[in-house]
């Protein structure tokens, strides 16, 4: 069964942030809201620098899921992790039990009330009616439901990061580290599928 | 969950008893409303993995 | 359980700081302030940047237009979903052979540009220092009486138009046409401060001054070699295809200044000083003639004044390499062994190369070292020299510029001559537009060698943007032109991307008129005081127009209009139409253009250039060709760009010049410049015959060396009517076109007829010679190093001193040995360059203004080694002064990084809005004040022009940096 999954390719990540931005233009998120955003570590130092692009990962059993006390997290049949923003409560809990810090939580704007959680859906909404305008003013877009993925995967730069069928992307990151013959470098995958490539 | 802290805490101020195990959020029943898509998962299945090989490989 | 607390553990040195801790209101940092509430700053600015619209679903259906993005020369393909006229989404162009999809953090935001929020939204005044809204007839009214009144005082050489790259092809042609008939040459754009020494110096070296193959190209690549370019943030699309050629096991080699985002990737990365590339190169190719790695067939072919390079190689041992360059002799070494290794290898350079004085010895250096590895006219190799803004290729092939006309055609009379006929006007009268006065010959060198002595105007080079300040500033008796400027067009310009700032805020504070045509007010709108006489007049965006553009690989792309202009902007060739009416030769302009109310017909402007542009081949890509192409992007392959089957089959993407003949001939473009092992008619091509045929006694054509299927099995000289004669091939043109083209050459016969029949014998139409090693009319016709005018090493300016002053040089005295005699390195011990950041573009007027990218880089800061911030006593985060040697000082915050290397700071050179520590933002029209401004760059930036072009220095100055 097909799970979704978001893969960054760190030896082809340059921080160029069109992940960042190409989620801002899909969803019309708010400045000062990002559920993408990208890391660097090491700047500025040849050999080890490195970014990667971070939002939710969906993770398999995921910890905000196991944490909400509203139980607002339910789990797609594709594996994205999603919520209701009616019954959050936006209390924080799902961000500090987050690995990557994907929960965000806007004061004000065009993402429902103050206070409300808001992180990355993988571009699949929410639980209202596919691409309704109640869904695109709580959640986004609903670009799975349209038939296709994740914009900011589909608008790197470099076709590091990656989003789709696990299994399909699996494939086609395993062909291009026997390419290039090397230390497979994709962070956070054991994290939040708690598995190996 | 949310039964679960006032629980543990009745237990632990009525008797002095020590629990050694970690407590471990268990999750819940999903409460919100649910989400139903027009197409079927199988549907959905085949159109995004066509769509992942026309967008997102080195071609 | 943060990412960022994990990064601080594994960053074991103590200055990994991430250039994103800047960031305000987003980020790791801010999502935790977030939650804890504490998020001033995020939230102070938040409210600039709301009022942004939710869109809906049920705005009606959806129609799908393509375009191409607006923010580099990569050219990638932008798809845009607009309903009842709202541009209401933006979906990867995957199709798209360019980007497959991708885009960098610009590209992926053009949508905003549909918002609008900050744009200039009708025409402005300033009136007693307040900004006053006015109609568009009025402002033509205005600012046209006033232009024909000082034309008529002063001459037409004292109203300055400078263009910009941002014009479609057709606008920039419209554009130059627009000065010409004016009267001057006082014309230019932003290639003057961005490759302008590359096309020189290149142009002179092989025939044209461009890309030689493609960014998808670089798949083939067998090495790739990056000098003074930082492709990840300037052109981040094209390092998907660096990465294809590097995982396909090409070595990646970058040397630069400093560790740029591209670096990080590199397999090797080597440091060396600003300003030394000449030495650098010749270092490497000092090994390679050591060890005997030269291409010794392929020079004997297809090089001339090898010879020569190797007496001036020969002086750079490695250890005068390392003491100039700071290279060490084996990084120099394993650099040339990988190249000489692995061939082809493909060689990139950008501004870190132009953008000196001695920029046309440097991308000379950078061709010869090619030659030398016959990396050259194949596919992985060449010379890829990526370009920067989306169209500053094709308005630079259009001669929006002060030494040429469209096509590199030169300002000689045989060429103005061309035009005229191209154009339909009378020669005598278009001569009498000019100046009528003789000016003063030019004493330097240009780039087509010295003028002759005493031309009229028409004939003598213009002065260039870069300087253009100083024709405002300087005394009359040293202007080689009638008079000073007096009014200024600043049309699609980012003033705070040229040096001198203090000095340009005087020159338009001098002017009697400042006239600023664009999307947004730009900082020419608020850095100066002046409180009359500048206009505000507001552009559409290539978004709210249609047209061609030509990306940095010559491919030329068709853009379909998205929305309508917004407000109430006007697309730029309306705008020319209306002061072209205003000034009385509307009618000349477009004799052969359809007008629609008052909108030159785009179609039709591409028809008429077609017929012109013989020389560089922008015949064959006629609209309708370009317009089939963009319907079926997913019939081409994504590496050879060529079309397989389907109605474009055999073209290649873009039809990247030359595209030979007319349009009836169906040349396919050629993808990949001087590759003899395809026909010319499948778009092969040898080197150009542009320089002669011998020179003293020395063949200067090729030998033994020729495009595949050539009739004549050697080199030739370019085509002449009377060569087709000499060679009985004359019979095989139509009547028609033997009418046209008698007396005639490949350039100027406007039928295509010789193009055709020579093609038709395998040959090509500008000849077949060798590539030139030595440019005999250039000031160093061997490449060589001179320190830049401001250096710290002393040491070096007796054995490598830079040129004497110039009396007259694009009408103006340049200033070179007098600068360098004074020693400022005591007082300014740090090297200082600058460059770009991926969110922004040029002067960032239209990116600063766009929330989504905004947000990402909201502070200007200057990069600083921990040791020079430890002595300045400067911390990370910290508020500084830069002060630079001419007077300029500039507030930023400090960024410690050892990205820098130790002596050397680095600036960005986006922001604007900020000056000498004053905030201006209360100066701009109301609403249009950008989201984020700083302070630019240049306003420490010093003196000092390329030798050839007038390429501003930027690359190399000195600064010092105090606690603030
Ligand atoms: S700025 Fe350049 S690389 Fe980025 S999307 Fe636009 S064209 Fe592509």
């Amino acid at each position: 069964m097909a799970r979704m999954k978001f893969l960054c390719d760190a030896e082809r990540c340059i921080e160029c942030n069109a992940c960042v931005t190409a989620c801002k233009n899909e969803h019309e998120v708010p400045w000062g809201i990002n559920r993408r955003r990208v890391v660097t570590i090491d700047d500025g130092h040849h050999g080890d620098e490195k970014s990667i692009s971070v939002a939710c990962m969906h993770c398999s059993d995921a910890p905000c899921q196991a944490v909400c006390p509203v139980d607002c997290f339910y789990t797609t049949p594709e594996g994205v992790v999603l919520h209701d923003k009616d019954i959050c409560i936006g209390c924080g809990y799902c961000f500090y039990a987050c690995p990557f810090g994907a929960p965000q939580y806007p004061q004000e704007g065009a993402f429902g009330a103050r206070g409300k959680m808001d992180k990355c859906t993988f571009c699949a909404g929410g639980p209202e009616e596919d691409n309704s305008q109640a869904e695109l003013d709580k959640y986004g877009r609903n670009r799975l439901a349209e038939g296709k993925l994740p914009l900011c995967a589909e608008m790197c730069s470099t076709k590091a990061l990656l989003a789709g069928d696990g299994d399909i992307v699996a494939d086609l990151f395993r062909n291009r580290v026997v390419r290039r013959g090397g230390r497979p470098d994709n962070w956070g995958w054991d994290t939040a599928y708690k598995e190996q490539l | 969950m949310k039964y679960l802290l006032p629980i543990i805490a009745l237990f632990a101020l009525s008797a002095c008893y020590e629990d050694t195990d970690v407590t471990i959020h268990e999750p819940g029943v999903y409460k919100g409303k649910p989400d139903s898509h027009v197409k079927s998962y199988e549907e959905r299945e085949d159109i995004l993995s066509t769509r992942f090989q026309q967008v997102q490989t080195d071609r | 359980m943060k990412l960022t607390k994990r990064a601080a553990v594994s960053s074991h040195k103590s200055n990994g700081v991430n250039r994103r801790a800047f960031l305000k209101g987003s980020g790791i940092a801010a999502g935790g302030a977030a939650f804890l509430s504490v998020l001033p700053p995020a939230m102070m600015q938040k409210a600039e940047a709301a009022g942004e619209q939710r869109i809906s679903y049920d705005d009606g259906e959806i129609t799908t237009k393509r375009s191409v993005c607006t923010h580099c020369s990569v050219g990638c393909g932008v798809v845009a979903e607009v309903q009842n006229g709202v541009w209401t989404g933006q979906e990867p162009s995957f199709e798209h052979p360019f980007n497959l999809g991708s885009h960098c953090a610009k590209g992926a935001s053009v949508r905003e540009h549909g918002h609008g929020d900050k744009r200039l939204k009708y025409p402005l005044k300033k009136v007693n220092g307040k900004w006053q809204r006015i109609s568009w007839e009025q402002a033509i009214e205005e600012v046209g009486d006033r232009m024909l009144s000082i034309r008529e005082q002063s001459g037409p050489d004292s109203v300055y138009w400078l263009g910009s790259a941002k014009y479609s092809n057709e606008q920039s042609y419209l554009f130059r046409k627009f000065a010409a008939l004016w009267g001057t040459n006082n014309v230019d754009h932003q290639a003057r401060i961005c490759h302008s020494t590359t096309v020189a110096g290149v142009a002179n070296t092989w025939g044209y001054g461009a890309m030689t193959n493609s960014y998808n190209d670089i798949h083939n690549a067998k090495a790739i070699f990056i000098i003074g370019a930082n492709p990840a943030e300037a052109h981040p699309v094209s390092l998907q295809h660096i990465f294809r050629g590097k995982e396909r096991g090409a070595p990646l080699i970058v040397v630069d200044p400093r560790m740029t985002r591209t670096a990080a990737h590199a397999d090797q990365f080597i440091r060396i000083r600003p300003g030394t590339d000449v030495p650098f190169v010749w270092g490497m190719l000092w090994h390679i003639f050591e060890n005997g790695w030269e291409d010794k067939e392929f020079i004997r072919q297809r090089v001339y004044g090898m010879d020569e390079i190797r007496k001036e190689v020969a002086k750079w041992t490695p250890a005068e390499v390392e003491r100039v360059t700071g290279a060490k002799e084996a990084e120099v070494y394993q650099a040339a062994k990988t190249m000489a290794d692995h061939r082809p290898g493909t060689f990139v350079w950008c501004m870190g190369g132009t953008q000196h004085t001695i920029g046309n010895n440097n991308t000379r250096a950078y061709c010869i070292f090619q030659l030398a590895l016959g990396n050259m006219g194949v596919s992985g190799g060449g010379t890829n020299i990526f370009r920067g803004h989306d169209n500053v290729q094709g308005a630079t092939d259009f001669g929006v510029l002060s030494h040429s006309l469209p096509g590199y055609y030169g300002l000689t009379e045989g060429a103005w001559k061309h035009w005229a006929r191209v154009w339909d006007v009378d020669y005598e009268w278009l001569k009498n537009r000019f100046d009528q006065k003789v000016y003063e010959p030019e004493a330097g060198l240009g780039e087509d060698g010295p003028t002759e002595a005493g031309k009229s105007p028409m004939y003598t080079n213009g002065i260039p943007v870069s300087r253009w300040i100083d024709g405002v500033l300087e005394d009359k008796e040293n202007i080689a032109q009638n008079e000073i400027i007096r009014a200024m067009v600043l049309w699609g310009h980012a003033p705070n991307s040229q040096t001198r700032g203090p000095e340009m805020k005087a020159a338009m504070e001098k002017l009697d008129m400042l006239v600023i045509i664009d999307p947004y007010p730009t900082v020419s709108a608020v850095m100066n005081d002046r409180t009359d006489g500048v206009y505000l007049l507001p552009a559409a965006t290539q978004f709210e127009t249609y047209g061609s553009v030509t990306s940095s690989n010559r491919s030329v792309q068709w853009r379909e209009q998205i929305i309508d202009p917004l407000f109430e902007s006007l697309p730029d060739h309306t705008i020319m139409y209306k002061f072209a009416k205003k000034f009385g030769f509307a009618e000349a302009l477009c004799k052969h253009i359809q007008v629609n109310g008052e909108e030159p017909l785009i179609e039709d402007i591409t028809r008429e250039y077609n017929r012109g542009m013989w020389t560089v081949g922008y015949t064959g890509q006629t609209p309708e060709r370009m317009k089939r192409q963009l319907e079926n992007l997913h019939t081409f392959d994504k590496t050879t760009l060529r079309a397989q089957g389907g109605p474009c089959d055999g073209e290649y993407y873009g039809l990247p010049w030359p595209c030979w003949g007319t349009g009836d001939m169906k040349h396919p473009g050629s993808p990949i410049l001087y590759d003899t092992s395809v026909p010319v008619k499948d778009g092969g091509l040898p080197f150009r015959a542009r320089f002669g045929v011998e020179r003293d006694g020395v063949n200067l054509l090729a030998e033994d060396s020729f495009t595949e299927g050539s009739d004549i099995k050697d080199g030739y000289p370019e085509f002449t009517a009377d060569m087709l004669k000499e060679l009985g091939w004359w019979n095989e043109l139509t009547a028609e076109e033997q009418k046209e083209a008698e007396g005639k050459n490949w350039k100027t016969d406007l039928s295509g007829g010789i193009q055709r029949v020579v093609i038709n014998h395998g040959c090509a139409p500008y000849g077949n010679a060798k590539a030139r090693a030595i440019v005999w009319q250039f000031p160093d016709p061997v490449p060589i190093h001179r320190e830049p005018l401001y250096t710290n090493r002393r040491d070096l300016v007796e054995k490598y001193p830079t040129y004497e002053d110039r009396r007259s040089f694009y009408r103006l005295p340049t200033r070179y040995g007098s600068v360098q005699a004074k020693d400022f390195s005591q007082e300014f011990p740090l090297i200082m360059t600058s460059g770009r950041l991926v969110e922004y573009e040029g002067g960032g007027d239209e990116t600063r203004s766009n929330p989504w990218l905004a947000e990402l880089q909201q502070d200007m800061f200057i990069e600083i080694h921990p040791a020079d911030a430890n002595n300045a006593d400067v911390k990370h985060g910290d508020q500084v002064w830069v002060d630079g040697p001419e007077g300029g000082s500039i507030k930023v915050m400090a960024f410690v990084t050892e990205r820098v290397e130790r002596g050397t700071v680095f600036m960005p050179f986006h922001f604007g809005g900020h000056y000498q520590g004053e905030v201006l933002r209360d100066k701009y029209p109301e609403g249009t004040d950008p989201h984020v401004l700083g302070e630019s760059c240049n306003v420490v930036f010093t003196y000092g022009y390329d030798s050839v072009t007038m390429m501003q220095e930027t690359k190399v100055s000195l600064c010092r940096v105090r606690a603030a």
